[in-house]
């Protein structure tokens, strides 16, 4: 079936969207919002973004990947949001392995072999 | 000579052999480590900085009930982590109690959720097995989920878990494949029995438990599965605590037994039978008294099995390749650098003869036989004055000799001991013992009354510990001490 791209805005869409894919392996990228133009406040974004996407062919079939885009800097500044408190989230770009430990922040994301490494291996 | 095969990397290489350009002896890996534990990963990273071709082999073979685990080897695993995360468990549900004559009010009961703790646990386990897994990956290290084994020289097999094998070789290698629990060897204990193989992730609380064993690990799990409020025995065969200060080891046993974990000495269990099926179910445990005819029976829910650990050796081919065993006990004899007796084989870490068995001990090995190995350096791990604590309810922390072990190296006549019981502040509003602190330290009287042993019992033995073995590291003396000013109210200034 290969796998699927679903995106979202916020914390009440990411985690409905994540609980209607329960039982399949779900990836999600989080980012900072986009301004008019697409272009992220968050620069570490704006680099993580395409190598992530070059690596998704890689995701194993009926995989679920959720593009998140979280809110603008200063809700992402407020140590008390709920990517922060719920998801335990410490920056933006992070590229996770939904319901386990497995999550690479900021300039992990940067680095292919790890992405790819995020994707295909258990 | 053996073809090695390299999925990933296409095509082997054709080697060019001309009159001007000697073929060299190539290897797949500059080095090889096998096991990815506290040991065998520090020398792999540290190998991986002077731009060395490593590869590193893991594998768990899963335990007798079917637990297993990921990359990080037994200390982040079943071990050290695992232990002291529950360890710590045990001491809020007493600071919970205590809290009551501070102020605090509450009227619920409190009650403990075995499972809440151990999936919190096992989670942060996870994580740390993904560090591992990205640390590894970022620093070119190449890490196979495999079991390794020597099939001839320079060379190992690797079988993963679909039971896949594949070749390779290497200039050097390290064994670092560390222990595994003990059985007994009984009716039933394969089959109904755990170890802390299996403890730390059980996916249902243990209810009442009998731990066979008196090693720091069958102290260490009966104190935290008591203070989380369950019914525990220890069925001990002689004595506590083998090889540590044997009074310190019978304080602590003397305050495990006031607060509430059952003893049975002198016996060993014969035989486990199951009475009824369930998680946890219903086990009858029929011992037998050593130093009679007498026989015991009793239930538990769980009986966990702690009476030592075995060495990964036996089953990793080193008859292929020529290195020695101690055929008794499985340890790998090796020289002060860590050489075992084929030169381009190393070892480290719980598998080794006459040393300490300890994370930090393996770490430091490893890193230094590494720097010793490419980077031109000579220091050698030094074994002497390693701080060690036991993390059980009344914690013990130690460096240097033990009361016993000193007086049979240096005379009793030659050695002096100072001791002190001591009532933390903390323990004194709640009612808490004032009699069961207790720290000593022995002296050699022809060297300076030069501090040779360090003993504490008490909370965050740990701690204190640890800046005393710097000390004693230096050479610290009776006068030294007497000298340094205490801190001002805190266990350590006694």
């Amino acid at each position: 079936m290969g796998w699927e791209e679903i995106q979202v805005r916020g914390y009440s869409e990411f985690v409905r969207t994540a609980q209607s894919y329960h039982g399949r392996p779900i990836f999600a990228l989080f980012c900072g919002d986009k301004d008019a133009e697409g272009k992220s406040w968050c620069p570490d974004c704006v680099t993580a973004e395409p190598i992530v996407r070059k690596e998704l062919h890689n995701l194993p079939d009926e995989s679920v990947f959720i593009y998140c885009l979280v809110g603008d800097r200063a809700y992402w500044k407020d140590p008390n949001n709920e990517f922060r408190r719920n998801l335990k989230l410490t920056g933006v770009p992070t590229l996770l392995k939904y319901g386990t430990p497995q999550k690479l922040v900021e300039e992990e994301c940067f680095k292919a072999e790890l992405v790819r490494m995020l994707f295909t291996e258990d | 000579s053996v073809q090695a095969h390299k999925e990933e990397d296409g095509p082997q290489k054709t080697m060019e052999v001309n009159r001007f350009t000697p073929v060299p002896a190539s290897y797949d890996y500059d080095l090889i480590v096998i096991g990815g534990g506290s040991g065998g990963l520090a020398a792999a990273k540290e190998a991986a900085k002077y731009e060395k071709k490593v590869m590193v082999l893991d594998f768990v073979t899963p335990t007798p009930q079917g637990s297993s685990w990921g990359l990080g080897g037994t200390c982040v695993n079943v071990g050290c982590i695992p232990k002291k995360l529950m360890h710590q468990a045990a001491l809020l549900g007493q600071a919970l109690q205590d809290s009551r004559k501070f102020g605090w009010q509450f009227t619920e009961e409190v009650k403990h959720n075995w499972m809440t703790m151990t999936e919190s646990v096992q989670n942060y386990i996870g994580s740390l097995n993904w560090g591992y897994r990205v640390a590894l990956r970022d620093t070119k290290v190449t890490y196979e989920n495999a079991y390794g084994e020597f099939v001839g020289p320079h060379t190992i097999k690797a079988t993963n878990k679909k039971g896949i094998e594949k070749l390779y070789t290497a200039e050097r290698f390290i064994i670092a494949t560390g222990e595994r629990p003990r059985y007994l060897g009984i009716p039933g204990d394969k089959e109904y029995c755990i170890s802390s193989d299996d403890l730390f992730s059980l996916p249902y609380c243990p209810g009442k438990t009998l731990v066979v064993g008196a090693s720091y690990v069958a102290l260490e799990c009966a104190g935290f599965l008591a203070g989380l409020g369950l019914d525990v025995t220890v069925m001990v065969r002689s004595i506590l605590l083998r090889g540590f200060d044997q009074d310190m080891a019978n304080r602590i046993g003397e305050y495990m037994k006031e607060h509430g974990v059952n003893f049975i000495r002198k016996f060993v269990p014969i035989k486990v039978e199951r009475v009824e099926e369930g998680t946890p179910g219903i086990l009858k445990v029929t011992a037998k008294s050593t130093a009679g005819e007498q026989i015991i029976e009793g239930e538990y829910n769980t009986v966990l099995l702690a009476i030592g650990r075995d060495p990964c050796t036996r089953k990793i081919g080193l008859d292929k390749v020529g290195v020695n065993i101690n055929e008794k006990t499985g340890k790998i004899p090796v020289n002060d650098a860590e050489q075992t007796n084929v030169p381009y084989i190393y070892a480290i870490g719980d598998i080794l003869q006459d040393k300490l068995e300890l994370t930090p001990v393996a770490i430091q090995a490893g890193r230094l036989l590494v720097r010793r190995l490419y980077a031109g350096a000579t220091t050698k791990c030094d074994y002497v004055n390693v701080p060690t604590t036991v993390f059980t309810p009344l914690e013990y922390g130690a460096c240097g000799y033990s009361e016993e072990t000193a007086v049979e190296k240096f005379g009793e006549e030659n050695i002096e001991v100072y001791h002190s019981h001591f009532w933390p502040l903390e323990w004194t509003v709640p009612s808490r013992d004032n009699n069961k602190c207790y720290a000593k330290i022995i002296c050699n009287i022809q060297d300076n009354e030069r501090v040779i042993g360090f003993h504490v019992l008490g909370p965050n033995a740990g701690e204190v510990t640890q800046g005393f073995a710097a000390a004693i590291k230096c050479g610290l003396t009776k006068e030294q001490l007497d000298s340094t000013v205490g801190i001002h109210p805190v266990c350590a200034e006694v």
